[in-house]
């Protein structure tokens, strides 16, 4: 474009006045000087690569210097790679013609969000927390009682009694499928009824939440997440009563953020 | 060269030309009787002519229809039936407002006080013979919120105003400021409530128009905590701490060339130069799917009008038409020569038209990926196309400045449209079809009059066999106004429901 403010060529490198030179060959009149520059740092890298390559091949083939054959093979393999172009068009009638064979599938109805089989999206979490192991041995006082919560669906805490996961919590697991054996985590019950209160009091909100890292192997479908939350209730007696009631449980109750949204 | 693909086509393929019998006898003779049998061997070899009966072409006719890297379309190409016509809209109750119900029943009977059926459709009951059966292809059924919609839709359409040459639409432009990351794709949804933006920094970004913000959906835990029986659960469901009036989709790895909003306002994909097309989520604002087909630039992608299907086109020339819950394409549209630029639905979803830079347009059925009806004509890549609100019409817009208008149903050129000076990128019918609005990296907007552009075509039987109508010289008197931006090209229109225009470009100080 502004081909006057281009250095004049006497000044410019001998390179510069090459890639000039085919850029006038090839029928380009109106550039902005920073082509040339670009030009030249793209054939610096491709020379570059191909030599290298190139040199691989020699001393592959055990030879004392690089010659022409070496250069040849890494152009030819170079090309295969990187500039490849778009199929040729009888290949693409061809599948063209396959894929327009089948009918168009019919539309399931009342399917929500249309989407691909999960593998296929991109809805997945992709991480996974680490384990705190050391806090449950400190968790002493407190009644800790493992929940399961699966991806977005949150399993609310019910309240075991004396600590045995009630139904609720197991048929959880059952619909992850997984024969969750409970024996690999900490599994400290303690039921001091004088304490509780204070815990109530000490922990008011909020609750000590650890999140312990289910190893993938037990997991069936590798994509869904199951986060383990230690909770310490308030009170068993009172909280059997409510547990099942959710609508009518307000803020202060002790609930744990899920935070495995698979949205 | 041996690779090249462009000569491998130009050298298997054959160059077509129409021609009248009369004339290629007569080059016939010419050629043989110079006992120089070389070029009559080129012809033959490489050139197919289709011959037709009846009067020579006059250069003009000639001009209009060259063009395309391989000639001209053979006649047979562009005969198959085609149903233009569109689907007859569903009838829904629509609940009885006082303020806004004016509408008299068809039988004259007074108004009664329950629930009436809207009657846009039922006047007509039987068929329309142009258009499809409405199952032809599959269609997603109406959920109550699309219900909900369509009633909306029908209220803002009482209220639409009516163009014409002495009505011209308000353009309300949406300049896009200190775009420094390139701004490459622009979508704007129907009921114009939400303008996205790919950029050539591989974002997409999303903006709301209205006063209402955009917010994201809550996350899983406090979901479970509303009330899920309430009235306005919808409103419940978003976060507030999210509002905000720009959301940014980061995902892609290239430029974002196209964008498309889904008629539900749920979805919106964005095409890259990755090769890969994503749904988006609006309403958590995350990439919900990439699919992987094109492995090269995808230059354009579009929702159908009913959702559920969209068609990509990209530099390995051809077009895919993808459902949103299919990993692979549902049909390839294979059969231009170069890079498929642009890509539309028509508005019965049952055919896709497809701007290449081979400078031709073809028209393809969704139901069996055949390609039923070839357009030559344009002197440069197409960049942009647009069906007519009706169906019948497609106006198409290339480098070469000259907007040109084809009768779908019988596959003739039927207008041309100069005026513009560099590549018109952009194309819109008005909503009932009455005014064309073409934007050009010229940096204006031009008015076009559609109803009179498509009044008194010559459609006998003798223009229908041989293709070839004579282009009024009109150009001047359909142009209805000429409107300039400072130096901003006009890289998308939208007409809202209530014939407003919205155009969107991004400033280039030049």
């Amino acid at each position: 474009m502004e081909s006057g403010k281009m250095a004049s060529p006497k000044s410019m490198p001998k390179d510069a006045q090459m890639m000039a030179q085919i850029l006038k060959d090839m029928g380009i009149t109106e550039y902005e000087p920073r082509v040339i520059n670009q030009m030249l740092e793209f054939t610096f890298r491709y020379v570059t690569t191909i030599l290298d390559d190139a040199k691989v091949y020699s001393s592959h083939a055990k030879k004392a210097t690089v010659d022409a054959d070496d250069v040849r093979l890494a152009i030819q393999c170079g090309a295969d790679q990187s500039f490849t172009s778009p199929p040729p068009r009888d290949f693409l009638l061809d599948i063209a013609r396959q894929r327009n064979q089948t009918p168009l599938p019919l539309i399931k109805p009342y399917s929500g969000p249309r989407l691909p089989p999960d593998r296929y999206c991109l809805t997945a979490p992709n991480y996974r927390l680490k384990s705190l192991q050391k806090k449950a041995s400190t968790s002493a006082g407190r009644i800790t009682v493992p929940r399961l919560s699966v991806g977005s669906v949150t399993s609310r805490p019910s309240t075991p009694t004396l600590g045995t996961p009630t139904p609720q919590t197991m048929s959880v697991s059952t619909k992850v499928g997984t024969p969750m054996s409970l024996t690999g985590q900490r599994f400290t019950v303690q039921m001091p009824a004088s304490q509780s209160p204070a815990v109530k009091a000490s922990v008011p909100a909020t609750s000590a939440v650890q999140n312990v890292l289910i190893n993938p192997s037990l997991i069936g479908p590798p994509n869904i997440l199951i986060i383990t939350n230690m909770v310490s209730p308030q009170n068993a007696a009172s909280e059997s009563s409510n547990a099942l009631k959710r609508k009518h449980e307000d803020d202060d109750d002790d609930d744990d953020d899920d935070d495995g949204d698979n949205l | 060269m041996k690779g090249n693909e462009t000569m491998l086509d130009f050298r298997t393929s054959k160059f077509v030309l129409r021609i009248s019998r009369d004339s290629y006898q007569l080059l016939k003779r010419h050629l043989q009787e110079k006992q120089n049998n070389q070029i009559w061997n080129i012809v033959q070899e490489h050139l197919y002519i289709d011959i037709f009966d009846g009067m020579p072409r006059s250069k003009q006719q000639i001009d209009a229809m060259v063009g395309s890297l391989a000639g001209e379309a053979k006649r047979e190409a562009n005969k198959a039936k085609v149903f233009f016509g569109l689907l007859k809209e569903p009838e829904i109750e629509v609940p009885l407002d006082d303020e806004d119900e004016e509408g008299e029943n068809e039988e004259g009977k007074p108004k009664k006080k329950k629930p009436k059926k809207d009657s846009l459709g039922s006047k007509s009951k039987k068929q329309d013979p142009n258009a499809p059966p409405q199952n032809r292809i599959p269609l997603p059924e109406l959920k109550d919120s699309d219900k909900l919609d369509k009633i909306m839709n029908m209220k803002e359409t009482t209220k639409r105003v009516r163009l014409g040459p002495d009505c011209l639409p308000s353009i309300c432009f949406y300049t896009f400021l200190n775009a420094y990351q390139g701004l490459t794709a622009v979508d704007v949804t129907d009921d114009s409530s939400l303008i996205a933006g790919g950029f050539a920094d591989s974002t997409v970004r999303v903006w709301s128009v209205t006063p209402k913000k955009l917010r994201s959906v809550k996350q899983a835990s406090d979901l479970s905590l509303i009330d899920k029986e309430s009235d306005d659960v919808l409103e419940r469901i978003m976060d507030e701490k999210t509002a905000s009036e720009l959301k940014i989709l980061y995902g892609h790895s290239g430029p974002v060339y196209g964008a498309s909003f889904s008629p539900d306002r749920n979805y919106l994909l964005s095409s890259s130069e990755d090769g890969t097309v994503r749904l988006w989520s609006l309403q958590t604002f995350t990439c919900l799917v990439g699919y992987k087909g094109h492995n090269y630039p995808v230059w354009d992608t579009q929702f159908s009008p009913y959702g559920y299907y969209f068609v990509s086109g990209g530099h390995d020339r051809v077009a895919r038409l993808w459902a949103t819950d299919h990993y692979q394409p549902l049909r390839i549209f294979a059969g231009h020569l170069a890079d498929v630029n642009c890509t539309r639905f028509h508005p019965n979803s049952n055919y896709v038209a497809t701007g290449s830079a081979d400078r031709t347009v073809r028209l393809w059925d969704v139901l069996n990926g055949n390609c039923v009806r070839i357009f030559t004509g344009h002197k440069g890549p197409i960049h942009s196309l647009t069906f007519s609100p009706n169906g019948r019409f497609l106006a198409t817009g290339a480098t070469d400045g000259r907007v040109l208008l084809w009768d779908i149903g019988h596959g003739l050129m039927v207008g041309e449209l100069k005026g513009h000076t560099d590549t018109v990128c952009s194309l819109r019918f008005s909503r009932d079809g009455e005014i064309l609005a073409s934007g050009s990296m010229d940096n204006t907007v031009r008015l076009w009059d559609a109803i009179k552009a498509f009044e008194d075509l010559e459609t006998d039987d003798f223009t229908t066999a041989t293709g070839h109508v004579n282009l009024p010289e009109n150009s001047q008197e359909l142009l209805l106004g000429t409107y300039m931006t400072k130096s901003t090209p006009v890289v998308h229109l939208h007409f809202t429901r209530r014939n407003l225009v919205l155009a969107a470009g991004a400033y280039s100080p030049q």
